[in-house]
């Protein structure tokens, strides 16, 4: 493969590699399957790379790839019970848990397949638009139904689920 | 989009979790996924190919002058069963790449790995009736040792056979019904994403 592949290969991996664990973590409980997803998620990157002429962005590319691969991934593996994850693995920097973020991926691994894929583009920062280039799914159904998810995963919500 | 909303994104992205690893050590174990994938594939190929060009020219050389008409016919059965058997496998296996994530929008990617894993699933329900030809070579070799030479080596040839295409059709019956599961969830995946 050329080298310039995998220099810029390393590049994406460096540049995307949190937003990948954190949709690894909405797909995955635990730390093993998590880190099987992220390989295969980076693998088909690397596959598709040389077929990348930079005709969409960057990020909607590898978003796309990242999804398909997290929904067929499922498709094959079971998901294991969600308690399964240690409550260590969602400690903070200062030994803190962050009640709210543990609430939030939990609310989000517990949606349907449909619904999760949009909720991860959009907590990522992705807009209507972007995200119907990545789903195929229409900007303006997208905003409805992001509406509609956004208000069952208010913290008030979240938190008494 | 409301503060709330803004909330919920920052604490979504406040997740730091990182790998031990550096991510020259983390690609490079991606990079030798890839090589180890690649030659599980080649191998793959390459005992179908070596099983096509080592078994099937000494098959048709016995059906061509084998010591009767039943085992002439027997062997070339069983030629034809062994070319329908590689050529299934190579299909299996193009199909199977064919299904593998793409850069594709999600609606579009799900349907094709939905098409691709329904043809798996055909070639894998038919897999007994592709295979056919070599057991029923099988049989009339059988036969034709009962006829010439004794009972006990029929019923050994029978027997192994008849074990052969059995495992054969639970193996078939096993992955059909994996691949049907996970054709089931993608399809679920998609109606749930079409909303």
């Amino acid at each position: 493969m050329h080298q310039g592949h995998a220099e810029r290969f390393v590049q994406l991996m460096a540049e995307f590699e949190r937003p990948m664990r954190r949709l690894c973590a909405a797909y995955a409980d635990r730390a093993m399957d998590r880190e099987d997803l992220f390989q295969e998620i980076f693998l088909a990157v690397w596959r598709a790379l040389p077929a990348f002429r930079g005709d969409a962005s960057t990020r909607t590319w590898l978003y796309r790839i990242a999804h398909n691969v997290a929904l067929t991934w499922q498709a094959r593996h079971r998901r294991r019970d969600a308690q399964e994850t240690a409550l260590s693995e969602h400690t903070g920097p200062q030994g803190v848990i962050d009640l709210r973020r543990l609430e939030l991926k939990r609310a989000v691994a517990r949606m349907p397949p449909g619904d999760r894929t949009l909720v991860l583009l959009w907590l990522e920062g992705l807009s209507a638009a972007e995200i119907e280039d990545v789903t195929g799914i229409r900007a303006a159904t997208v905003a409805v139904r992001l509406s509609r998810i956004r208000k069952a995963l208010q913290p008030d919500e979240v938190s008494h689920e | 989009m409301s503060e709330d909303a803004y909330a919920l994104q920052s604490i979504w992205m406040s997740e730091t979790m990182r790998s031990e690893d550096d991510v020259r050590t983390a690609a490079g174990r991606v990079l030798d996924k890839d090589r180890a994938e690649r030659r599980r594939e080649r191998r793959m190929r390459g005992a179908g190919a070596a099983a096509l060009v080592a078994l099937v020219p000494v098959l048709i050389w016995a059906a061509a002058y084998g010591v009767s008409p039943l085992v002439r016919i027997a062997y070339a059965l069983m030629a034809v069963g062994c070319v329908a058997g590689v050529s299934a496998e190579w299909l299996y296996l193009a199909w199977s790449r064919r299904a593998l994530p793409g850069p594709d929008d999600t609606r579009s990617q799900l349907q094709r790995t939905a098409f691709m894993l329904e043809s798996q699933m055909w070639l894998s329900r038919t897999a007994p009736l592709w295979s056919s030809p070599v057991f029923i070579g099988v049989t009339l070799i059988c036969l034709w040792l009962y006829r010439e030479r004794t009972l006990a080596s029929a019923l050994t040839v029978g027997v192994l056979g008849l074990a052969a295409w059995i495992g054969t059709g639970v193996g078939a019956v096993l992955a059909t019904a994996e691949l049907g599961r996970r054709r089931r969830r993608l399809d679920e995946a998609l109606a749930d994403l079409r909303g």
